[in-house]
């Protein structure tokens, strides 16, 4: 097959299986689910193809959309490396996520319509990946918030679940109006939307001529703030927790290769650009650096499952903007990559987890002995754990190392700080599920009931296999997708990637290891009290619990004003504007009245009124001839 | 044909009235389908070589002494705007099928003559046409509000009425003024817009200013701008459900088509002084009423008062000055009469069944009501202008005009007074938009079910969408998604008058400046050549 049926094909595939499934399917559960699979093969195969066969950089497809003046702006597949890498890792995770859903969402009456969000996730997703202009880009990236926003909501009788889902789309979207007046002061300083144009202006040293540097400034930053948004950085972060409201599969969807790294994939796309804003890039380095730990110190004591891996993510996606931030794209791409199938995995394993205990809390689920009945999935968490964690040879671990190692100082100390807690609060959580004891203080949130999320008693082996062989794949490729770097880098047209020393490489592992002994002693060893040693200072402990505040600092300083703002306009328009136009209405008609009172015959009041008129009337013209003449 | 397209629901009101009212419906889907046919066949026999071109011209003598004419014509923007309300004629006469019960015939009939008087409104080449089709209007509205709207009607078709006829007498004085000009200068009466842009433009600032705040009291009530926008929502929430579709689809059009239509290329240079203030308050108006609609328990009121933001971006395009704004701002009353009609619809179907507007009293209808909640997220989305619908397009060219204004870029031009600040400021109208339209979304289609105390079910209607309603909502889904995505086709049509109206005001400005002689495009008689007529400035100067 031709590149451009396979690009299309791929495209094109979700899309028809998102409508299908959605239209005429969504009561035949088994069709749609069916008919959205069917067609997540069709785009992993379509697009292995496309990585694999096309080998080289084979351009662009495009066809005019509309045309702004004599500019044309276009719909078009790109596939260069940074393309088709990530569309082909993408359309996998999706697949997985696909699969592992026709077991978890069995018993969910909406699931048709579930499977049809998912497809219409993929499709705004993989078309987002591909764009080739940045309105394109744009459009998908507010579809792919679209299709968030009902997949978190997908319970929507939740009440929870409805304001996740609106606080999930109207925080992104605040972002998104930054990355919206970015785009449209892009095209006006550069003339062009076309991705790879804007590639080649800033792909050498120094600015294009004719671009003041700080046009250049204010354009990465206004991306970034769509970033930012995207990418739950602090911060715009505080939808990503509360995001867990949807279904499991969502989360593992959303958070590891769609929706979030959409942000960050938009910075890797627009490398060249970010790198001629060095102040830009320098406030991205340290929002990055401060929301990984921010958000690591709330993972650190969160008890829902669900809740520590979206920290973790949040946490994740700051290291790879560190390492763009920092200058280099090949680490915040790599890292990136290897990312989505670990985190994609250990959402999967909490799913599963969640499906079999019915319950989301940590401990809980260690107490029903989880571990025990679900030892495949036990070692897939431990793989996925030490992943994320950077235990050396995992796929987390390379790239967290290419990151560490292309930081300055300062923020290098703060990413290993970040790094340790990482390893920390990870294997608290695999412990605290791993190895439950008999003298543990820990109290349980959320006791478990052996239920489905959605309240349907859960029956059947604890590991159905639709279930077992997505974890199995994703823990295949958390375990070697570290190995792939260079190949990554070639495709990226990285000529020399600098692998760190072992001298480098050493404070990140003797760090990460720490991390693992410590939560050993406080939550794997024989009698551990399993409580952490924040407990210990109390005022710690319920600061990160509440996550530094940061809702309730909104709601004062945000929320509430726009609310009372809005009552005051309601004030204003009731009591102001339309009293005030009824006012003058009534105003008239007394006055109407008055002068149908002078309607009596009073001679004179005619006759004054009438030189009155004619006054008016002669001085009007003669400001009239006057004015024409001047 | 435009004559026909005003005469046929016009003559068809007639026989709606005097025929049986077994026949009613029928007859009016008829007419109305006829007049839908017409209209697509105006708009295949249209040359969209020449969008400028003003097509269908006709004329019929009225009072020769004072050179009143009643002449039609419509170039790629007034047929646009036709085709528009031709379309939502069959859509409102078959959406109210069930919702009027009583006084059939009646209704009908009026709805049948507002058609024909907006048509006359957008296919006018005359001012005195144009000024009375613009005023007749109001009359059929009012009837339809205050004998078949809900409880307060009266006084909601009152405070419409007085409002809107107000504001109009104003227009009427300013337009006059025009004409008496144009008399002084050609020493005859001649009515025809063409005529009176000319004359107009020879004004002096100061004149020009006094003539545009004169057109602006009547047609900013009709868009209608903040702060002169208090009549709508109650008119809206008042009226019927064919009503407010029509009240929203193209009778507000008829506010921002004025202004396209005499206020900018009139009084050029009073619009390139008063550009910001006008922006301001379309700014004001969008961030204003958008934060009122996210306080509203009343779901028709919140869909009325988004119209009132959504047009804000419609001014913001056109006072942007440039070809990427005006275009936006055009794309944009098509799109908004497509959503937002549509969305009145939905409304309408959702208190024929409960009887109620109040989202404290219904909610979580997903449930129940699948394929409702199919279009209403549709069209809360194609609102919020979602990429990929139809509002997504018109609102960035409306912001990005309004962006370019006064700086030179890639196609914008070197014209206009507005900036950055003011597409920024009314970007986070984009945020406000998604926070009502998804506020209501989220109360009225999702979380627990709620229906109002005492419900049963409609003895006519099933509990989700009918055929007869669903197909209603169908053509406008269809339009809105191919308006998303193949927007190039209208846009490249109205590249022609717009590049005109701009080239005259830039015309214009620029002999004000130097007071070289009046150039004006007309490609009505002769294709882009540039006529040169005797400088009225001269003669003025002489006499």
């Amino acid at each position: 097959m031709s590149t451009e049926s396979l690009a299309l094909a791929l495209l094109i595939a979700p899309l028809v299986g998102s409508f299908l499934a959605l239209v005429f399917f969504r009561r035949k559960h088994v069709i749609a689910s069916g008919i959205v699979v069917a067609s997540g093969l069709v785009s992993v195969i379509a697009s292995a193809m496309l990585l694999f066969g096309a080998g080289h950089d084979v351009g662009a497809i495009t066809a005019r959309w509309f045309s702004i003046g004599d500019t044309p702006i276009e719909f078009g597949i790109l596939l260069d490396g940074r393309t088709m890498i990530m569309g082909a890792v993408v359309a996998l995770i999706t697949l997985c996520i696909e699969v592992y859903s026709l077991s978890y969402m069995k018993h969910d009456e909406g699931r048709g319509r579930f499977f049809a969000f998912l497809a219409l996730f993929a499709w705004s997703m993989l078309s987002f990946v591909y764009s080739s202009s940045l309105l394109q880009a744009f459009i998908f990236w507010e579809l792919v918030g679209l299709a968030s926003f009902f997949l978190i909501g997908f319970w929507y009788e939740k009440p929870s679940a409805v304001a996740a889902a609106k606080k999930a789309f109207i925080m992104t979207r605040i972002g998104d109006v930054g990355l919206f007046i970015g785009l449209i002061l892009l095209f006006m300083t550069t003339g062009t939307l076309d991705i790879p144009a804007i590639n080649t202006l800033f792909a050498g040293d120094g600015l294009p001529e004719g671009i003041a540097p700080g046009r250049i400034e204010l354009i990465a930053a206004l991306l970034f703030i769509g970033v930012i948004g995207k990418s739950a950085q602090f911060p715009l972060h505080t939808w990503l927790p509360d995001a867990m409201e949807g279904p499991t599969p969502v989360s593992a969807l959303l958070h590891s290769a769609t929706m979030v790294a959409a942000g960050v994939f938009l910075v890797t796309r627009f490398h060249g650009l970010f790198m001629n804003a060095q102040q830009t890039m320098e406030w991205m380095l340290w929002i990055a650096v401060g929301t990984a730990i921010l958000s690591s110190t709330m993972a650190m004591v969160a008890k829902d499952m669900k809740r520590v891996l979206a920290f973790s993510s949040i946490s994740q996606l700051g290291f790879m903007l560190m390492g763009l931030a920092a200058g280099s794209l090949f680490a915040g791409y790599f890292h990136l990559i290897t990312h989505a199938f670990f985190k994609a995995l250990l959402f999967l394993c909490a799913g599963a987890f969640i499906h079999h205990v019915g319950s989301n809390d940590l401990i809980a689920m260690g107490r029903a002995g989880a571990a025990k009945q679900m030892k495949l999935t036990t070692v897939a968490l431990v793989i996925g754990g030490s992943a994320l964690a950077g235990i050396p040879f995992l796929a987390g671990f390379f790239s967290k190392e290419q990151i560490i190692g292309s930081l300055p100082i300062g923020a290098k100390i703060g990413a290993l700080f970040a790094a340790f807690l990482t390893a920390y609060y990870t294997f608290r959580m695999i412990f605290l599920i791993v190895r439950p004891n008999a003298d543990s203080m820990a109290v349980e949130d959320e006791p478990a009931h052996a239920q489905h999320e959605d309240g349907h008693e859960h029956h059947g082996p604890a590991e159905p296999l639709a279930m077992l062989a997505p974890i199995i794949l994703l823990a295949v490729g958390a375990a070697g997708a570290g190995y792939i770097g260079n190949w990554i880098g070639h495709k990226l047209h990285i000529e020399h990637i600098e692998h760190p020393s072992i001298t480098e490489m050493a404070p990140a592992i003797v760090i990460a290891i720490l991390g693992v002994v410590f939560a050993w002693l406080e939550f794997g060893r024989k009698g551990a009290r399993q409580t952490g040693f924040v407990s210990k200072i109390p005022s710690m402990q319920t600061l990160f619990e509440r996550r530094w505040y940061l809702d309730e600092i909104y709601n004062v300083v945000f929320v509430r004003p726009v609310v009372w703002f809005a009552s005051l306009c309601i004030g204003a328009e009731n009591k102001g504007f339309d009293n005030g136009a009824d006012a003058v209405a009534h105003g008239t008609y007394k006055g109407g009245r008055m002068v149908a009172r002078s309607h009596s015959g009073r001679l004179q009041f005619y006759i004054g009124s009438a030189i009155v008129v004619v006054a008016a009337l002669a001085l009007t013209l003669g400001f009239r001839n006057g004015g024409g003449a001047g | 044909m435009l004559t026909a397209l005003i005469l046929i629901p016009l003559l068809g009101a007639l026989l709606v009235a005097l025929a049986p009212a077994r026949f009613t419906k029928t007859l009016a889907t008829a007419i109305t389908l006829g007049a839908l046919l017409l209209s697509m066949i105006a708009a295949f026999q249209f040359n969209w070589e020449f969008p400028a071109h003003v097509s269908f011209a006709q004329s019929f003598p009225l009072v020769e002494q004072l050179g009143i004419n009643l002449s039609v014509g419509a170039d790629s923007v007034s047929l646009l705007l036709i085709l528009l309300t031709a379309l939502l004629g069959p859509l409102c006469v078959v959406g109210s099928f069930t919702s009027i019960t009583t006084r059939v015939k009646n209704y009908y009939a009026w709805l049948l003559v507002l058609q024909a008087a907006v048509t006359g409104v957008f296919a006018a080449q005359d001012l005195m046409l144009f000024y009375v089709c613009f005023e007749f209007t109001l009359i059929p509205l009012y009837v339809l509000i205050s004998l078949y709207g809900s409880t307060n009607r009266r006084k909601a078709a009152t405070k419409f009425f007085m409002y809107t006829f107000t504001g109009s007498v104003i227009a009427l004085a300013g337009l006059v003024y025009v004409s008496y000009v144009a008399y002084e200068a050609n020493l005859t009466w001649d009515w025809s817009i063409k005529t009176l842009q000319i004359a107009a433009q020879s004004m002096t600032r100061t004149e020009q200013t006094w003539v545009m705040l004169a057109m602006l009291a009547g047609f900013a009530v009709k868009v209608p701008l903040f702060p002169v926008h208090t009549w709508l929502p109650l008119a809206h929430t008042e009226a019927p459900t064919a009503g407010s579709v029509v009240l929203a689809g193209v009778l507000l059009k008829l506010g921002t088509y004025a202004f396209y239509k005499f206020i900018l290329p009139f009084t050029p240079l009073a619009v390139m002084q008063y550009a910001p203030a006008i922006a301001v308050l379309a700014i004001i108006g969008i961030i204003y009423t958008g934060l009122i609609c996210w306080a509203q328990s009343d779901v028709k009121k919140l869909v009325a008062y988004s119209s009132v933001s959504h047009l804000g971006f419609c001014v913001l395009g056109l006072f942007a000055v440039n070809m990427v704004g005006i275009q936006g701002s055009i794309l944009y009353m098509i799109n908004h009469g497509l959503s937002t009609g549509a969305l009145f619809f939905c409304i309408g179907m959702l208190y024929e069944r409960y009887h109620t507007r109040s989202m404290d009293e219904v909610g979580g209808l997903a449930v129940k009501m699948p394929i409702f909640a199919f279009f209403l997220v549709f069209f809360t989305m194609a609102s919020v202008g979602l990429p990929g619908l139809n509002g997504f397009v018109s609102e960035f060219m409306c912001l990005l005009g309004a962006f370019q204004s006064g700086a030179g870029g890639p196609g914008g031009v070197e014209f206009g007074t507005l900036g950055p600040w003011y597409a920024a400021v009314a970007a986070t109208g984009m945020i406000v938009a998604a926070m009502y339209l998804l506020y209501m979304v989220g109360r009225v289609l999702f979380g627990p079910l709620l229906e109002p105390d005492g419900h049963h079910e409609h003895e006519k209607l099933p509990t989700d969408l009918s055929w007869r309603e669903i197909s209603v909502l169908t053509p406008i889904a269809v339009l809105c998604l191919l308006l998303g995505l193949f927007p190039t086709p209208i846009l490249r049509s109205l590249e022609a008058p717009v590049g005109i109206v701009l080239k005259d005001m830039e015309n214009a400005y620029d002999r004000a400046l130097t007071e070289a002689p009046l150039v004006v495009n007309d490609e009505s008689t002769t294709d882009g050549v540039q006529v040169v007529v005797a400088p009225i400035k001269e003669a003025e100067a002489a006499r």
